[in-house]
């Protein structure tokens, strides 16, 4: 399939990654076309962190081979905090805690390192707030620490907190749907949603059909011990939830907490 | 030599027109001071501490006259109650704001308090708290301080804006001492800063600092030593905290190239409650040693200790504190954290605990923790656009927060957080 409005937003080409010597991604060629959405699905171990984290320029990660194209940018030399002021943005499986880092002051902070001129405090807590709001999060979670403390829901709410300020052209979500209550699930579906037919490329990572009723996919993959195995419409979605992954003789199922 | 030393302290109170027990504390100090050995590596408390660079003999009075370089003032005058600077050995206050004035609060020179409040100075320098029998830093303050601030807050008084004073000093050598007392059910926030310009050399500071929290108030002391890179510093702070009385101190290490603080409260009512902070940033050669002591003497009492050292360069920092909690002293909480974050391999921290608890009925708990900038902190932070620069120093800001969010006064707060992040960018850009 090809891209919907033209760009190519992410491209990645026979991508091979290890960790610690051991190779986990064995050449994933992949493309999010910006302004659609792509399902990531895979057993457990199967590498969609390591994916996902590869893009972002995780330092543990090695790559061997391949390619990985961002708004048409041969990212792989580039730090990860460049890759994010050129647009990418993770939200992670878990999320790091910061202590003493403040989720406003660090938000404003990173906000201008996207920007080209710096918002004012005002300006800023007024987006932060209308944010927050959408997200039904208290405001109170502005003077916290980052992530110290937060319930597993409440830090990936807190990731969606930072998607939604610092719109990014490309979201990559990992598991961003586990730990998440109902109504969590809509509102960052509803979000995402939002943002849809944009320049948003979307790759959602995920291990269940739940999250996918509520942000349909346009494009479904599924990530076999580190080849992408198949891909297919939402309909794929729904044969692995009946199915599982057993008929690619994957060792492990989908269950994850 | 020694002599002529103690004839020039009499000659100096004489012609300052001190009253008679005064010179005669000093004359008796400089006697305690000259038949005290210095410390040395075998005393338990001086054996990571390079105290050989001192000159014990050459202990003198601070020159009068010295005119240390001009620093701006860390706050705007008008945000303080009241704002006392000595420069060297003068003492001015440039400021009292009409609500201490009406609320009667003194803040003056202690040199001058030692006149107009002379029962009170006389009853409380130097005297329970930090004797000349002390130690030898403490005895040769006693004789030699010279300027000093007093602060008096009255009964009920309650200050909505801080007392500052300001400490500046040139290349020779100062001894500060500052006195304060705070009234039954009275609430007041003092700032002290000690400063000398980075140009200064050779720097030798030993100042003194006693506190009186009387019942039911609540006083909140921090100390910023920014001295100039060459100073090498003592700092002897001790507070006594009465029956259902709150104190906060908060000690702020970012200057000199050598800085020992001996911090201790003492709590002696039921109710009585102390948090003790502290937060250096050393970098460079900086060394700094803190020997801290909550000493419990009551029961019903709480203390909370929390200090933090971020360590650049090849600097070293020591941490060493007691909680002491007499046999009598049930029901005591105490806690005590030291937190050490290494941002480089070079430097070195050491942390030691002690407990001497002799009643058993207490809560009590001590841990400390020595760390690096964590490489997934920064990636996460990467990943949000920040470069490493702005990732580390934001962490670097983090490890401070828990401390400066202790100050519970805004203005001293955001004076101190400014006074920080200057250092940090200022070695940043270096
Ligand atoms: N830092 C690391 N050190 C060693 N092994 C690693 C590291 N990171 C990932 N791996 C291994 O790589 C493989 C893929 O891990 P990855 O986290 O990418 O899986 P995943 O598909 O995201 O799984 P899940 O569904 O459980 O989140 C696993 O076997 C994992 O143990
Ligand atoms: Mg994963």
């Amino acid at each position: 399939m090809t891209a919907t409005n033209g760009q190519t937003t992410l491209s990645i080409r026979d991508l091979h990654v290890s960790v610690e010597d051991a190779e986990i991604l064995r050449g994933v060629t992949l493309d999010v076309p910006a302004g659609e959405v792509h399902a990531l699905m895979g057993p457990n171990g199967s590498g969609k962190s390591t994916l996902a984290n590869a893009l972002m320029g995780h330092p543990a990660y090695d790559v061997t081979a391949g390619q990985v194209h961002f708004k048409g940018r041969d990212v792989l030399d580039l730090e990860t905090d460049e890759r994010a002021r050129l647009g990418m943005f993770l939200a992670f499986q878990y999320p790091a805690e910061i202590p003493g880092v403040r989720v406003a002051s660090f938000l404003r902070l990173a906000l201008n390192a996207r920007r080209e001129s710096e918002i004012s405090v005002m300006a800023f807590r007024r987006l932060l707030l209308e944010k927050m709001q959408m997200l039904r999060m208290d405001p109170k979670f502005a003077s916290r620490y980052l992530n110290e403390g937060f319930s597993g829901g409440e830090k990936k709410r807190n990731e969606i907190l930072q998607l939604a300020v610092l719109e990014p052209e490309l979201a990559i979500l990992d598991e961003t749907d586990s730990g998440l209550d109902i109504d969590a699930l809509r509102i960052v579906a509803d979000g995402v949603n939002r943002l849809r037919g944009s320049d948003l490329g979307v790759l959602v990572i995920t291990h269940y059909q739940r999250l996918l009723n509520y942000i349909e996919p346009d494009r479904v993959h599924v990530l076999i011990d580190g080849r992408v195995v198949e891909s297919g419409g939402k309909e794929l979605a729904e044969r692995l939830e009946a199915e599982g992954y057993e008929r690619y003789g994957a060792a492990t199922t989908s269950e994850d907490a | 030599m020694t002599s002529t030393t103690r004839d020039l302290i009499a000659d100096l109170s004489t012609s300052h027109g001190e009253p008679g027990w005064l010179r005669e504390r000093r004359a008796a100090a400089w006697h305690v001071y000259e038949t005290t050995p210095a410390p040395t590596w075998s005393d338990e408390e001086w054996r990571r501490t390079d105290t050989s660079w001192v000159d014990w003999d050459g202990a003198a009075p601070a020159a009068n006259g010295a005119d240390p370089a001009r620093l701006a003032l860390p706050m705007e005058v008008s945000s303080a109650s009241a704002l006392l600077r000595q420069r060297g050995s003068m003492v001015e206050v440039l400021y009292t704001s009409p609500e201490a004035r009406d609320a009667g609060v003194t803040v003056v020179s202690l040199a001058a308090a030692a006149d107009t409040d002379g029962a009170t100075v006389a009853d409380r320098l130097g005297t329970d708290l930090a004797p000349p029998s002390a130690g030898k830093l403490q005895a040769m303050n006693a004789a030699l301080w010279s300027g000093g601030a007093f602060v008096r807050v009255p009964e009920g008084a309650k200050l909505t804006a801080p007392i500052v004073i300001v400490i500046d000093a040139a290349d020779q050598p100062i001894f500060p001492r500052t006195l304060v007392s705070t009234g039954a059910g009275s609430s007041a926030d003092v700032l002290e800063w000690w400063r000398s310009s980075q140009a200064a050399t050779l720097g030798f500071a030993n100042g003194c600092v006693e506190l009186f929290v009387g019942a039911g108030s609540k006083l909140s002391y921090t100390h910023v030593q920014a001295w100039g890179s060459h100073t090498g510093s003592f700092l002897t702070q001790y507070a006594s905290v009465a029956r259902d009385a709150e104190l906060a101190t908060t000690n702020v290490t970012l200057g000199g190239r050598f800085h020992k603080g001996a911090i201790a409260a003492t709590l002696t009512g039921p109710g009585a409650n102390v948090r003790l902070n502290g937060m250096a940033y050393l970098d460079g050669e900086q060394f700094a040693d803190h020997h801290t002591l909550q000493d419990h003497r009551t029961t019903d009492a709480a203390s909370d200790l929390l200090y933090v050292n971020v360590l650049d360069g090849s600097a070293r920092s020591v941490y060493a504190g007691t909680i002491m909690v007499q046999p009598h002293a049930q029901r005591s909480n105490a806690y005590q954290q030291n937190r050490n974050l290494m941002l480089q391999r070079g430097p070195r921290a050491d942390s030691i605990p002690r407990l001497e608890i002799m009643a058993d009925d207490v809560r009590c708990t001590h841990g400390s923790t020595t760390s690096t900038i964590d490489p997934m902190h920064l990636y996460y932070l990467g990943s949000r656009g920040l470069g490493l620069d702005q990732a580390r120093s934001l962490i670097v800001d983090g490890t401070f927060e828990p401390v400066l969010d202790r100050i519970p006064d805004a203005t001293v707060r955001s004076a101190v957080r400014t006074a920080v992040r200057a250092k940090l960018h200022g070695t940043a850009a270096a």
